[in-house]
């Protein structure tokens, strides 16, 4: 796992990417795991060194996107040392017939110092002005949705302070070069009104740095004034040595003003570049979705845990069968409550009994008891149980019947009678169903199940006849 | 370290027991049937907090002889002091008799220190048969709470009330199809209430759920939001030699290449539907046969579809404005701010009448054949240049995600997504609506978004989700 933030901020981004389609449950699974057991602290680098050592992935993606931005480095670098010899040569361009202009020299000297801070301004601004460029030199990659393009101002500022500071030092060496084997005659030369001790004052100013440094770097006011030149009439008679003594002063300037603000600038373009990478990297929003899984504890709703409930088959295959006059009517556990209908109803032919619900076993057992005395009396005994339509038939009813078939004479027909909550309304089809499937289950062909003939149900079945 | 609480869902067979543990649980594999018995053993579903159970909910089968185990328990009983003894004695006695077998069950976890909660349907009138069940209840001496679960319609939950607050500590009212989640962590914190011990874990139980329902939000956008990526910017492809190319007619090529670029959009709807159902839970909404009927009904591609889901030619031009000036803004920037803000107004004017003038039709993708390369060309198909597209996958998609997020599981009714009758988007801050237009434009011009932008377009759609969560909550 590299230590340099551009690398951990790239290798995070592609792993933020690779964890897009993954399921929700398990990156948060996987991750608060991670930061339930880590003892090397939740940092991403730590959590990438994680993953990278569970998959054995190794680095790919991440090293060509930026091997792409060291060519591009390299190609600045480049530029800038050929550039830096030819510009030198040019400023140094000597044919005996003139001086070389110390004025053009301290000119482009400033210049370059003007372009070195709009670049280090551009970076700080977060400007592109190259950027359509390298967008085209990376879109090919795929880089130009990546994490990466927001590091172009920074990423290009410092190539261009490598090549800056290529063309310092290559303008420097070919300096003291031509020096050596040259004999370069420097004067000074303006149009503007300025006199000798003005323009000494001026190269002190300037030659300040380094004048306790080396003296012999910093011109005298009678250098100056004996080199100043007029390209129109003769020039002043003059030593011809003191025309070469301008080279240190250019030498230093040269250094002092352009190489040195290049080399400084690279330092905190690289330190510029370093920060705003670890601040993506905290600003990125897969960080916050990262620290938001480790944090969030996993909440399992036991929606995992395997049912084990069988579902029953919903189908009845017996039908309702029509409702006999028996002399027995038995509402269980409260059927027919509040008002029984006028077909239940207790008469000198039809005794009506109560079992189930709020009675007590006993009373169940007395009520089956009372029944098998009038049964016991019929040719064709047959006795009516009321129930509740909305009421799942239990084991308790099914207790009943069989104690009831039992005690009863054999052959009584018993007819199972839902009533819904409405007793003047036939019960639902579900209801009904529930109820044929329990006749079902009980296995006995002298156990059925009706429907009270309502009201409503008899008009229309006179309505069906006609 | 207490031992974390358990509840024993118990009660009248086929009263909604399981509905109410499936909806608590979050558990659409509970089987929920109109048959009683369908529960015929103790199930237990523990809430785990990384792997820690913060409480357990145990769905039980129903009293099937209350009567004769009430009899058995005053036969065996001296006084009040040996009740909850005398239940703990029925359950070691009855164990492996078949008889019993299902009182058992439900009376095991409450001897074991269970609290009760007791489930009665309120749609159906009350009825004494229950009182020898509340009787064996209260003689476990458990903390309990009774919950009044309207199954049907009819409502007689107020009778209900009166009877069960004699016989219950707490009494509540909860229908486990239609109650809202608040409702779902109101309930939760009533189980606190019941033992002093229980309150601090329930509280945090419900802190859990709450922070759980807002990040299944989030990543529900994240999810919309990755969808609408992929289908804005899908392009299909066929690579086809000369002389295949030179067999075919362009409009078959075309309507080979539309059709498949149909399959792949209606198929990634799908996979968005299924992953926004797996996020909440839900795995068996596809067997209720939801999507036949609903796709038959509302296609995505269907004239239907659009004038619902599409938005305003107004919308389009006032997103489009936003997205054009913030490039336009660009311009300005390059010249420092000497453009005094021309920029931003130019290009708000062209966004807003191209969106305003090409955003009325749901245009199809033009069909483009590529340069002859080794003998092969590539004929592709897409990425739709209309952004109503976009806006139709995203408002069937918020609604979908609406009707899932607040549909309970022990829910068994069809999923059925009614289209609505107005542009809510419109709801929506200008912000967000400038996000995601930009986004779609970037989509249909296959740029793939930056990490940053796809965040941005998460909580745009986040946003979106919210809008329309208000704008149904308004709607009643």
């Amino acid at each position: 796992m590299s230590e340099h933030p551009l690398t951990l901020l790239l290798e995070f981004d592609d792993q933020v990417r690779r964890d897009q389609h993954q399921a929700p449950a398990f990156l948060h699974r996987r991750d608060r795991k991670y930061a339930l057991e880590a003892d090397d602290g939740l940092a991403p680098r730590q959590w990438l060194a994680h993953l990278h050592r569970l998959s054995g992935r190794p680095p790919g993606q991440t090293d060509k996107r930026l091997a792409r931005w060291r060519r591009i480095t390299l190609g600045f670098a480049v530029a800038g040392a050929l550039l830096g010899i030819l510009a030198m040569l040019g400023l140094l361009f000597y044919d005996g017939s003139g001086r070389i202009n110390l004025t053009v020299i301290l000119g482009f000297i400033l210049l370059q110092l003007l372009l070195a801070t709009a670049t280090t301004v551009q970076a700080f601004a977060g400007w592109r002005p190259w950027g359509w460029l390298v967008d085209r030199y990376t879109r090919r990659s795929g880089e130009i949705a990546s994490v990466l393009t927001r590091l172009h101002p920074q990423l290009l500022a410092r190539a261009a302070h490598g090549g800056g500071l290529l063309f310092g030092l290559t303008g420097l060496a070919t300096l003291l070069l031509l020096v050596v084997v040259q004999d370069l005659a420097f004067g000074w030369s303006t149009t503007l009104d300025t006199g000798a001790p003005a323009y000494h004052h001026w190269v002190q100013t300037l030659a300040w740095p380094w004048q306790s440094l080396w003296p012999a770097a910093v011109p005298d006011a009678d250098l100056v004034a004996s080199t100043r030149f007029f390209r129109a009439g003769t020039p002043p008679p003059i030593d011809a040595a003191r025309w070469g003594d301008w080279w240190p002063f250019v030498a230093m300037a040269w250094s002092c003003y352009l190489v040195l603000p290049r080399m400084l600038l690279l330092g905190l373009a690289q330190v510029h570049l370093r920060l705003r990478a670890r601040r993506l990297l905290v600003g990125h929003p897969g960080f916050t979705a990262l620290r938001y899984r480790m944090e969030t504890p996993i909440l399992d709703t036991g929606s995992t845990e395997e049912a084990i409930h069988q579902a029953p088959a919903l189908s009845a295959h017996a039908d309702l069968q029509p409702c006999p006059d028996s002399p027995v009517v038995i509402r269980w556990a409260g059927a027919g409550e509040p008002v029984l209908p006028d077909d239940f109803t207790a008469n000198a032919h039809r005794q009506v009994l109560s079992a189930g619900g709020a009675a007590t076993l006993e009373d169940d057992r007395h009520a089956i008891q009372q029944a098998r005395l009038v049964l016991a009396s019929r040719a064709e005994p047959s006795a009516t149980l009321l129930t509740r339509a909305w009421e799942p038939p239990t084991a308790e009813l099914e207790d009943f019947l069989t104690l009831a078939r039992d005690q009863w004479p054999e052959g009584t027909l018993i007819c199972l009678v839902p009533l819904a909550t409405d007793c003047l309304r036939r019960p639902s089809e579900t209801q009904l169903a529930q109820w044929l499937r329990f006749a079902e289950r009980q296995a006995d062909p002298r156990l059925q199940v009706s429907v009270h003939q309502t009201p409503d149900l008899a008009n229309r079945a006179v309505e069906g006849q006609s | 370290m207490t031992e974390a609480p358990v509840f024993a869902v118990v009660g009248h067979p086929n009263k909604g027991k399981s509905s109410v543990v499936a909806t608590l649980s979050q558990n659409d594999a509970i089987a929920i049937a109109l048959e009683p018995g369908t529960t015929r053993h103790s199930q237990a579903y523990p809430l785990r907090v990384d792997g820690e159970v913060l409480y357990t909910l145990v769905d039980t089968p129903g009293f099937q002889r209350p009567r004769q185990v009430l009899e058995w328990l005053q036969a065996h009983s001296l006084s009040a002091s040996d009740r909850a003894e005398t239940v703990a004695a029925f359950v070691r006695q009855h164990r492996d008799e078949p008889r019993f077998h299902d009182e058992c069950e439900l009376l095991t976890p409450l001897v074991e220190g269970a609290g009760i909660i007791y489930v009665v349907d309120g749609s159906v009138p009350y009825s004494t048969e229950n009182e020898s069940e509340m009787t064996i209840l209260r003689w476990t001496g458990q903390p309990s709470l009774a919950l009044i679960n309207s199954i049907g319609c009819d409502d007689y939950s107020d009778d209900w009330h009166k009877a069960l607050g004699q016989f219950f500590q707490v009494v509540r009212k909860f229908n486990a199809v239609t109650a809202p989640f608040n409702q779902h962590l109101s309930l939760l914190k009533a189980f606190g209430q019941l033992e002093p011990a229980w309150e601090t874990v329930l509280d945090q139980a419900v802190m859990h759920l709450s922070d759980q329902r807002a990040q299944r939000k989030e990543q529900a956008a994240r999810l919309i939001a990755t969808a609408l990526e992929d289908m804005m910017g899908w392009q299909e492809k066929r690579t086809l030699t000369t002389g295949q190319l030179t067999g075919t007619s362009r409009e078959t090529l075309a309507e080979d290449l539309r059709q498949r670029w149909y399959q792949h959009q209606r198929q990634r709807e799908q996979s968005l539907r299924l992953a926004i159902e797996q996020l909440y839970q839900h795995h068996r909404i596809q067997r209720q046969e939801a999507e036949l009927a609903w796709h038959s009904e509302h296609d995505l591609f269907s004239e239907t579809s659009r004038q619902t889901w599409g938005v305003s030619k107004a919308y389009l031009a006032t997103a489009g404005f936003g997205a054009g000036a913030i490039g336009g803004a660009g311009i300005d920037a390059i010249a420092l701010g000497s453009s005094l803000g021309t920029g931003a107004l130019i290009g708000g004017l062209l966004g807003a009448a191209g969106s305003y003038f090409y955003g009325d039709r749901l245009s199809l993708p033009v069909l483009r054949i590529g340069p002859l390369s080794h003998g092969l060309q590539t004929a592709s198909f897409g990425p739709v240049q209309d952004s109503q597209f976009g806006y139709v996958v995203l408002g069937r998609a918020v609604d979908h995600w609406w009707q899932v997020s607040h549909r309970n599981h022990a829910g068994r009714d069809l999923l059925d997504l009614e289209p609505t009758d107005r542009h809510w988007l419109e709801d929506l801050e200008p912000e967000y609506r400038h996000e995601i237009q930009r986004a779609f434009t970037r989509c249909r011009k296959q740029c793939s978004l930056s990490s940053d932008q796809r965040h941005r377009l998460t909580m745009a759609v986040e946003a979106a989700l919210d809008t329309y969560g208000q704008w149904r909550q308004a709607r009643g």
